[in-house]
């Protein structure tokens, strides 16, 4: 492991559990899907904030050991709620116990609505895994649990170069937002982009990494998404985030998608 | 920089920033969620977009020169907003401060972030 922490004594981060930054040498490095609280038989568990948070980290620490990785070793999390005064009463300290005194990189955020209504927390992280990548594939897609999306709920970049996408929309090449109001066509025109930013790159759907897909509204999109995302990935998914926020850069914009893709 | 930037005619950004930035070397660097809070905590411009953006990217400034860099060493920049109204005052505010074009971005509002008074949130990954 090769971690550096920046700033570590700045009072405000540190007296909130976290860092201001993180480096590492991204030997190996793995990112989560945004887990929740479901449970084991696939229902989010019952008791509000509290228990739904201790079950996402329960999760995530799967996710972490199937990697052989331990919170310590988490540079980033990015923690999603629908209601902060409820994270900071119980969801908080629920999430201490599996951190201790480990602190990560951190981004918090209050979004309009999670995959599900009665999702109150998501979480996902970025960890260093360390090691040499030698002899391994470039990309280590995985499930701790069998599930129904179309995801992964880990991805290990093994020695790769990381492609970092500006969140893509559905703008035309001069600028205008493709059919104000029409999911379907705004999907199909933001996965065309990525599609041309990939290649840009040098890269191709199948090196997308981490996906995380910020909606006006999840029921439109759903409704609409699937045989659009199909077609780009095929059966070859990254580990990904679907998150409803009130608003984009512009008005008629329903969906916006940043991904991380690796390259060799 | 140990990185590169992506362009294609196909797709073009929508502003003042980069489509895509692949990492060519370097340390990875992940910076929090910079907030317009001081060193002391205390929140700086509230109720003025432009002021904590300013000081946002001050803090932001300060992780990445922690690490041996500075803002041109940044991929990829998050903005979170709690009112559309503000974008422009935090695009001001972030032109100011980058030399030439923003690297890759996405801007995003939420319902709120984790304290009421802010109003602009700015996370940034790194290369060092």
């Amino acid at each position: 492991m090769d971690r550096r922490e920046m700033l570590a004594e700045r009072p405000v981060e540190r007296g909130r559990g976290f860092m201001p930054g993180v480096s590492i040498n991204p030997s190996r490095v793995l990112f989560t899907a945004g887990l929740t609280g479901r449970g084991q038989d696939g229902k989010i568990v019952s008791g509000g904030m509290g228990p739904q948070t201790q079950r996402t980290f329960e999760r995530l620490q799967a996710i972490l050991g199937r990697a052989g990785a331990r919170f310590d070793d988490v540079v980033k999390q990015l923690v999603y709620v629908t209601d902060v005064d409820a994270y900071n009463a119980t969801g908080r300290a629920a999430r201490g116990k599996f951190f201790g005194n480990a602190r990560p990189a951190s981004t918090g955020l209050v979004v309009r609505r999670l995959a599900e209504a009665d999702i109150l927390v998501e979480v996902e992280l970025v960890v260093d895994l360390g090691g040499s990548p030698q002899g391994k594939p470039l990309l280590e897609k995985y499930n701790v649990e069998d599930h129904s999306g179309e995801f992964y709920q880990g991805v290990i970049v093994n020695g790769g170069r990381l492609i970092y996408l500006a969140g893509q929309v559905a703008n035309e090449p001069d600028g205008s937002v493709a059919r104000p109001g029409d999911w379907r066509r705004q999907a199909e025109k933001v996965y065309e982009n990525i599609g041309h930013v990939l290649r840009a790159a040098g890269a191709t759907p199948a090196s997308v990494v981490k996906e995380t897909t910020w909606v006006l509204s999840i029921d439109a999109w759903r409704e609409h998404r699937t045989p659009i995302r199909r077609a780009f990935y095929k059966s070859d998914v990254p580990a990904s985030t679907l998150v409803e926020i009130p608003g984009l850069a512009h008005p008629d914009y329903l969906v916006e998608i940043e991904v991380i893709a690796a390259i060799t | 920089m140990p990185f590169s930037t992506i362009a294609t005619p196909e797709a073009k950004p929508v502003a003042n920033y980069k489509m895509a930035t692949r990492m060519e070397g370097g340390r990875l660097l992940y910076i929090s969620g910079q907030v317009a809070w001081d060193a002391s905590g205390a929140i700086v411009g509230k109720g003025d977009a432009r002021a904590q953006a300013r000081q946002v990217l001050q803090n932001m400034r300060g992780v990445l020169q922690a690490a041996g860099g500075d803002l041109d060493n940044l991929m990829k920049i998050t903005t979170y907003i709690t009112k559309i109204e503000d974008r422009p005052a935090v695009a001001e505010a972030r032109n100011e401060v980058f030399s030439g074009e923003l690297p890759a971005s996405t801007l995003i509002v939420v319902k709120k972030l984790f304290h009421p008074d802010f109003l602009v949130e700015i996370e940034g990954v790194a290369a060092v």
